[in-house]
């Protein structure tokens, strides 16, 4: 297969009241394009990351991107399962341009989350409402959002290993830490303490307030092409030196045996051998953060340290802005802004381009990005990950 | 009082499961080839189904399992909870083997523990036309 490489980033943050999950679209696409330094006209191809899950599909688009922004694309389609759009959306947009249908595929995707939830929270509800899937099983329960079937996990981590909550806030404290080297940040200028974390609300026990991700408005755009254009542009290429996929539904059901894991080991052995490196290789992580539970989880599914020591592990640090594996750079969903797995994705292309600031980790040269759906057995199922790794050479 | 919860979410493949509940039967979907139980609907994972798995049946359970885990809602992200919350929200293994989410009721939060042994009771809403099924703590010994 024919080596392919992100050569254009357009990402927008902050609040964008007003602004339709369309229009972030197009205008981050817009930049996409220009910051590699290419034409409308030379996109053959445009593929739409969309987030769903945390209780149900969120409302969405009547319209496409490439007809706001006139795109002359020969193909449109969207991708995202959970939290999971970039790998899915880099796995596609490579088979485009490998077979050679395509020489620039644009991949974008939007959230205007922050807005919609400031309209819901006015009419009552705390965070945001989402329209149901059909056959969704856990509301007349009480089951409405994220943290309602996440923090299974979290539990049952607590209860098999002893982990703990303090363990816990240590992962948010970190990446707010990271979140302080980050002026795009939403909690830019607000560092925590453990004991911020220990007294903030419990939402859902056992997760409390600072255990669990933001909501944003905003969007990312990458545009990718092949090898023999990959240097043709105005930043040096970020390379997909791996890409692979996990999906732990037939065990969650009936194995019942990894409320402690995600389903990172089908998905990590791909994309490390396309890649021929090894854990110590990775230079900065990226991992799918929508609670601490799932930074921790990881970080032993990974190999960082063994199943059921990420409590002990994360306490000692390891993680935050000067640890010896950074996770999370931007701040993370917990703490900068929630695009799903394209928070991770940015934040790459950020570091291996060297334009990360203070927040720079030296000689950056492989990063790894994961995506995660979270949902699963109740209310519904969406138990997906994904390992992307990305690198400068 | 006016029922403002969202209602249960019924398709076409789980409609019998709700129907059992109305008479206080807790169904399981059975294989009639082998015998394993699925909680929802599921073809049957051990060997060739036959069409639309027409191998398979609804049939009375036991009700009864054990917490998995669990959580405890602090927050009413509906307001139509704002009267429940704190409130446990479980997920049960059955006897039989599946996964079921619920609500513990009976037992205050601080009191549910996983491995604790429970059984489905059925609280019914016969103006809205559907009984929910919630869980109890029973009195054993939990493992
Ligand atoms: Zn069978």
């Amino acid at each position: 297969m024919r080596r392919c490489a992100i050569v254009g980033m357009g990402m927008i943050t902050g609040p964008q009241p007003g602004r339709t999950a369309r229009w972030l679209e197009a205008e981050a696409t817009r930049r996409a394009i220009e910051d590699a330094g290419l034409k409308p006209s030379q996109i053959h191809g445009a593929i739409q990351l969309r987030r769903t899950g945390g209780g149900g599909e969120r409302a969405f688009l009547t319209d496409a991107f490439p007809r706001v922004l006139g795109l002359p694309v020969n193909f449109y389609f969207t991708v995202g399962r959970g939290g999971c759009l970039a790998g899915l959306g880099v796995a596609a947009a490579m088979s485009f341009l490998d077979l050679g249908i395509a020489d620039y595929v644009v991949l974008t995707g939007a959230v205007d989350d922050y807005s919609r939830s400031r309209e819901t929270k006015a009419k009552g509800a705390l965070g945001m409402v989402h329209l149901e899937k059909e056959g969704y099983w856990g509301k007349p329960f009480g089951d409405l959002r994220a943290p309602s079937h996440h923090s299974f996990f979290a539990a049952r981590h607590m209860h098999e290993f002893g982990t703990t909550s303090e363990q816990l806030g240590m992962i948010s404290v970190q990446e707010r830490a990271w979140a302080q080297l980050n002026p795009e940040a939403r909690f830019y200028g607000r560092p925590i303490t453990l004991k911020d974390h220990q007294e903030s609300p419990y939402v859902v026990w056992p997760y409390h307030l600072l255990d669990i991700c933001l909501v944003s408005d905003g969007a990312v755009s990458v545009v990718m092409t092949t090898e023999e254009r990959a240097k043709d542009h105005p930043h040096p290429p970020v390379w997909v030196l791996g890409v692979g996929f996990g999906e732990a539904m037939a065990e969650l059901w009936w194995e019942k045996q990894n409320y402690t894991r995600l389903a990172v080991q089908t998905a990590k052995e791909q994309a490390f051998a396309q890649a021929g490196i090894e854990l110590q290789d990775i230079d900065a992580a990226q991992l799918y953060d929508c609670f601490t539970g799932e930074v921790l989880f990881q970080l032993e599914d990974y190999g960082w340290c063994k199943k059921g020591e990420g409590g002990p592990f994360v306490a000692e640090g390891h993680i935050g802005p000067g640890g010896d594996i950074p996770v999370n750079t931007s701040g993370g969903l917990l703490s900068a802004y929630h695009f799903g797995d394209l928070t991770g994705l940015s934040e790459a292309v950020i570091q291996l381009r060297e334009q990360a600031g203070p927040r720079q980790v030296p000689d950056c040269e492989v990063v790894l990005v994961t995506g995660h759906g979270g949902e699963v057995l109740s209310p519904g199922m969406c138990s997906i990950h994904s390992t992307l790794l990305l690198g400068r050479n | 009082m006016a029922y403002t919860k969202p209602r249960p979410n019924i398709d076409g493949d789980i409609q019998p499961f709700w129907e059992g509940l109305k008479n206080h039967q807790f169904l399981l979907y059975r294989c009639q080839q082998c015998g394993a139980w699925y909680w929802p609907a599921a073809f049957c994972r051990f060997h060739d189904n036959q069409p639309f798995a027409a191998n398979m049946k609804w049939e009375p359970a036991s009700g009864r399992g054990r917490i998995f885990t669990f959580n405890v809602h602090h927050w009413a992200f509906d307001p139509a909870f704002k009267e429940d919350v704190p409130y446990v929200y479980a997920l049960i293994e059955l006897d039989e083997g599946p996964m079921f989410g619920t609500n513990i009721v009976g037992t205050p939060p601080d009191q549910v523990r996983i491995g604790q042994r429970v059984e489905i009771v059925f609280e019914d809403y016969p103006e809205e036309g559907f009984t929910l099924p919630k869980a109890r703590i029973l009195e054993e010994a939990p493992s």
